[in-house]
């Protein structure tokens, strides 16, 4: 479903590629654990699978057709099919839960109906299932920047969830959560994807995490790709060669 | 910031130069102050206040505040837009960001005064051109003041909207205005009362509302009336500082 082949990402003015020739698939029902050190290109790889992040050299291609060869509306497409959840979470402060929830629709609307707030009744009853799904237990009229961080997480799932995605995307999402709420965010995470049958692409650093829920790991180190297998092949001497100075 | 260091002396010693040299062309003598008294007598005549003419006055203060709340409301409706064209992460091209810069620097470098003597040969005495000339100047402030704050904003939710297939400018504004609406706020409620300061002065030009009244009182030396406008003056400062703060309270 997706590809990266030769992919390689340099930042202007970067010394060295952040990520150099990946060569990966993935395919739905894959729960992938992406592991490395800060630094190692995580991040950029997976912002390269929605195109948030242009490639300096290769190619990422969706079902077979090359981002860089899509259309703009074709790559909106692309993003919108694509629920990313991120370190920080990246709501918008000052909105209510289910507001920030209801903009993960804003790739299927229209322009007038995202600045009017013109969402139908179907469409807000989606916003609450998705409260629901997410179990929070929070007024779906709460402002957002109240909530703790587990939940504010589970509010930046709850919205890639309503773009009814075929790709999920972590970057980081449980590093600025304390241990259980890790878990619990990773259960969900994994719960959900079971469920829809996703692609799903996570940024981790907990070894452990990713070795509980993932069906595969993949490792980077200096933005090579050092380990690409099983969770039980995820030995000591692998950790030592992602980790180790 | 707070410890002394070698390097400093050299900002030090400048600023020393740049005071003296401001002092000697300002002419700045606080043994003038000698004569304070002549102050005193002056403002002796300032009272007993004469209320006489006060609901007059009461009504050109309103006109004054209704120059300042639509010079302020409308600068800020067309500041805002153009705000997202001058910041440098949202004007999408260089070219765009460069020219809408130079439009609003434009706009800011001429004082409403010059704007409304622009204006008195078109639109005539009175306070429709002490209006335009406020909504102009002010779109030029509030324009810059704004694309600063959009560019402070958090990239954060930016990204996410990105990464939901927004529309690049409803993700803009979607991420953004909440974040500094608070602060867009505060800057229209310091230009509403500034701009309440500027009417009085287009009131010398013929502007109208309590400004003028002031400048008239001073000409034909009616001290008396002059301490009431003075006063409505403050009142009116006074009030729109404490409503703008009380609606910021509410809005975050």
């Amino acid at each position: 479903m997706i590809k990266f082949e030769n992919v390689s990402v340099k930042y202007p003015g970067a010394a060295e590629p952040a990520i150099k020739d990946l060569n990966l698939s993935f395919e739905r029902g894959e729960f992938v654990c992406v592991l490395g050190r800060s630094g190692a290109g995580k991040s950029t790889f997976i912002r390269c699978i929605n195109g948030l992040q242009p490639v300096s050299e290769g190619t990422v291609k969706w079902n077979e057709k090359s981002l860089s060869d899509m259309t703009h509306k074709e790559n909106l497409e692309i993003r919108r099919k694509t629920g990313m959840i991120f370190q920080q979470f990246n709501l918008i402060p000052r909105m209510s839960v289910v507001q920030n929830i209801l903009t993960g629709l804003f790739g299927y609307k229209k322009s007038y109906q995202n600045l009017l707030g013109l969402f139908s009744s179907s469409e807000r009853m989606t916003a609450i299932e998705a409260i629901q799904q997410v179990e929070l237990t929070v007024e779906p009229t709460r402002r957002v920047e109240n909530l703790s961080g587990g939940q504010k997480q589970r509010v930046a799932i709850a919205r890639a969830l309503i773009q009814n995605p075929k790709v999920f995307l972590g970057d980081e999402p449980v590093a600025s959560l304390d241990p259980g709420t890790a878990e619990r965010i990773f259960s969900l995470l994994k719960e959900t994807h079971s469920k829809r049958n996703l692609v799903s692409i996570i940024n981790v650093h907990d070894v452990g995490l990713a070795k509980k829920f993932a069906t595969r790991i993949i490792a980077l180190r200096e933005g090579k790709l050092i380990f690409d297998g099983l969770p039980e092949q995820f030995n000591e001497e692998m950790y030592a060669a992602i980790y180790n100075q | 910031m707070v410890w002394f260091k070698k390097g400093q002396f050299f900002v030090f010693l400048t600023l020393i130069v740049l005071v003296g040299f401001s002092l000697r062309m300002t002419e700045f003598d606080l043994s003038k102050f000698q004569d304070f008294e002549n102050m005193g007598d002056f403002l002796a005549k300032w009272f007993p206040m004469n209320t006489e003419s006060l609901p007059y006055l009461f009504q050109e203060s309103l006109l004054t505040i209704a120059i300042a709340f639509l010079g302020s409301l409308f600068g800020l409706l067309f500041a805002l837009p153009l705000s997202f064209f001058a910041a440098r992460n949202t004007s999408g091209h260089r070219f765009i960001f460069t020219i809408t810069r130079f439009f609003l620097s434009f706009l800011r470098s001429v004082p409403e005064f010059v704007f409304g003597l622009i204006l008195l040969t078109t639109l005539g005495l009175g306070p429709f051109p002490a209006v335009i000339a406020i909504v102009l100047h002010n779109i030029g402030v509030l324009g810059k003041l704004i694309s600063e704050l959009i560019e402070a904003a958090d990239k954060g939710p930016m990204e996410a909207m990105s990464a939901v297939g927004a529309q690049r400018w409803i993700g803009n504004l979607f991420a953004i205005l909440p974040q500094i609406w608070p602060n867009v706020l505060s800057q229209f409620f310091y230009r509403f009362e500034v701009a309440i300061r500027t009417s009085l002065i287009l009131g010398l030009i013929g502007g109208g509302g309590i400004g003028q009244q002031l400048f008239i009182h001073f000409k034909t030396f009616q001290y008396q009336l002059v301490s009431v406008d003075v006063l409505l003056i403050m009142l009116m400062v006074i009030i729109i500082d404490y409503m703008g703060g009380k609606i910021r309270e509410k809005v975050i």
